[in-house]
């Protein structure tokens, strides 16, 4: 049985530049089911982060709504303040780029407990052994209090991960969080991912230009030129798809 | 001042005078590694003198132990050997890893190529990160001097934005601004522009000479050759040594190997003001650089009275002309008004170089043909007289 946890229903966004309006988004509907590893598919400028940010509420929509399902309730987030939506954001969903890394000069298990200490959610003692947790989960305990700078990119992106699951999301949204590593680290990354979908039960978007990930999901979404082309369950064979 | 290979006898006078004005002193620093390949010395003695509000650029090839330098400096890894004394402390000597941490967050500001914003916190609430870290400033004025930094970069605009609605030359400008939260007298930057164009690496440069002339230290490792022109100094590190500064200033072209041999081999020598360096017709058997005063080389008229045909400053070279092509002195060289310090190198080993380094040859080459021209004009004007 699935449930929707967010449903996007005709999400435009458009930028004014001074080169005249440009609509990164049209019309954009989709739900996103509990539990599911969602991938989000598409070129470089297809769409996809402004997509994203309209997902947590990072972006302003220009018209359509994004509506969560909290606590059997519907919240149009996009209708919320600005703090109430970052509130909102802190306490449901975790984020990782391809480029947000840790703050140097804080250890690994420093740089987990940062949201713990700035959310105020866990006491002291409780955001070390949470973090200290996370860093299990990771495989990364032994270097736990080491400096970002003495971890491999791979390991990184782990840390950083784990530092998006701090707060216990029920919900990680991922932009190209495997953009810059080679493929064996990417792959351990998806294997990180899928036992967050498979035991823990979260639900994870992730965004990704690399058309050979599509398998990795549970279900996958095209997106072109601002619009979503396809929204199949898995699909395994990438060469049926049709595009409109 | 000047980084050097040799180590120089100080003793604890000089130390003390030094300290007052040395905003980074590196004292015979080595840094070994080891791994599954054996031990790895990475930097191999490295003394190195930074003085308060200089901005200075590190540069060198991948693998050339410039990243493990500034870490040194930044006490983000520790050394083998040697001592480190960063604003008066030393930062690795009775120090426990917390009381660094502490130091670090007061007197450093550090920056990095790939920008470590905390993306689920605002441009502002980032910046204010540090203060809250290091508990400095009062709660209630942290927001205000977050602000104040935004704007000091041209972000107030974005201060409530998150970094992933920025462009990376804003993340960067902000990821600076958080920098100086805590108004550190020190400003730390590895490869500060290598992500972004080169409008946005402009700018940051800009900032980071501003911050210079409100008396900031800054050292910056880059790869970019345009950046290292805006700055004080240029250190270039080589297989885990540092090139002498008068070296690379005055033979630019050559191969970072080079410029280290040379940097090995060279002999100091300091002329009193007026003294001779090369006589006349004498045979010239050493290539000279300027390190620090003025040189004359002087003719002589018709009726035996000097006149100075060219003055060389620091980073210029003299001698290359009879080393070149042979022969005497074609004229007298002497200190200037002050006392003068050169490096020599010796004929062979400067022209063994300088057959393996062909654009320094040229580049020499060109130097000896105006110099040569500059002379026949003279000598012309002179037997005209």
């Amino acid at each position: 049985m699935t449930s929707s946890i967010i449903e996007l229903r005709n999400v435009s966004k458009t930028y004014s530049t001074a080169a005249g309006d440009f609509t990164a988004l049209i019309n954009v509907s989709m739900d996103i089911n509990a539990g599911e590893f969602l991938g989000i598919i598409g070129k470089s400028g297809a769409g996809k982060s402004t997509l994203l940010n309209m997902i947590n509420g990072v972006d302003q929509l220009t018209s359509g709504e994004v509506i969560v399902h909290a606590d059997n309730e519907k919240l149009s987030i996009h209708n919320l303040s600005e703090d109430a939506r970052a509130l909102w954001r802190g306490r449901k969903m975790g984020v990782v780029y391809q480029s947000f890394q840790l703050l140097p000069m804080l250890s690994l298990i420093d740089n987990i407990t940062l949201p713990m200490d700035l959310s105020d959610n866990f006491r002291v003692r409780e955001s070390k052994e949470r973090a200290m947790q996370l860093l299990q989960l990771m495989e990364l305990e032994e270097h736990a209090n080491k400096l970002p700078a003495f971890i491999s990119g791979g390991q990184q992106q782990r840390v950083a991960i784990a530092r998006a699951l701090a707060n216990d999301p029920p919900i990680l949204v991922a932009d190209e969080p495997t953009g810059s590593l080679d493929s064996i680290t990417a792959d351990h990354i998806f294997e990180v991912f899928e036992h967050l979908v498979h035991e823990q039960g979260k639900t994870i978007v992730m965004v990704t230009h690399d058309v050979s990930l599509v398998n990795r999901f549970s279900r996958s979404l095209t997106i072109a030129d601002g619009e979503l082309l396809s929204d199949a369950e898995p699909v395994s064979k990438p060469g049926k798809r049709r595009k409109k | 001042m000047t980084a050097r290979q040799s180590k120089p006898v100080i003793d604890s006078v000089q130390l003390a005078e030094s300290n007052t004005q040395a905003m980074i002193e590196l004292r015979s620093v080595v840094k070994k590694f080891s791994n599954a390949a054996g031990e790895f010395t990475v930097l191999k003695g490295v003394d190195l003198t930074i003085k308060s509000g200089e901005f200075v650029s590190i540069v060198g090839k991948s693998g050339s132990g410039k990243s493990t330098l500034l870490n040194m400096v930044t006490g983000i890894d520790h050394p083998t050997e040697g001592n480190v004394v960063v604003h008066g402390t030393d930062i690795y000597t009775g120090v426990t890893e917390s009381q660094r941490s502490r130091w670090r967050g007061k007197n450093l500001g550090i920056v990095f190529q790939f920008f470590q914003l905390l993306p689920m916190l605002t441009l502002l609430e980032n910046v204010m990160l540090p203060m809250d870290y290091v508990d400095m400033y009062d709660f209630d004025e942290r927001p205000a001097r977050a602000m104040d930094l935004l704007k000091l970069v041209g972000l107030e605009k974005f201060a409530n934005k998150l970094p992933v609605l920025v462009s990376t030359g804003q993340q960067q400008l902000a990821a600076i601004a958080r920098a100086m939260a805590c108004d550190p007298p020190l400003l730390v930057a590895d490869e500060p522009t290598g992500n972004l164009d080169s409008r946005s690496a402009d700018t940051i440069i800009e900032l980071f000479q501003g911050f210079v002339s409100q008396g900031k230290t800054i050292v910056m490792v880059t790869h970019d050759p345009s950046l290292t022109s805006r700055t004080h100094r240029n250190i270039i590190i080589s297989d885990g040594e540092l090139i002498d500064e008068t070296v690379s200033k005055s033979l630019p072209q050559l191969r970072h190997r080079h410029m280290l041999e040379f940097t090995k081999i060279v002999h100091e020598k300091i002329y009193q003001p007026h003294a001779t360096i090369i006589s006349r017709n004498e045979s010239v058997d050493y290539f000279f650089m300027i390190r620090k005063g003025e040189v004359d080389v002087v003719l002589q008229d018709k009726k035996k009275k000097d006149y100075v045909l060219s003055r060389l400053q620091a980073g210029e070279f003299f001698g290359e002309i009879e080393l070149l092509r042979g022969g005497k002195s074609i004229a007298n060289v002497r200190a200037g008004e002050h006392p003068v310090e050169v490096l020599s190198v010796p004929r062979q080993e400067f022209l063994r170089v300088i057959n393996e380094s062909p654009i320094t040859a040229d580049a020499i080459g060109r130097i000896v043909q105006k110099r040569l021209e500059e002379k026949k004009i003279a000598d012309q004007r002179t037997a005209g007289r």
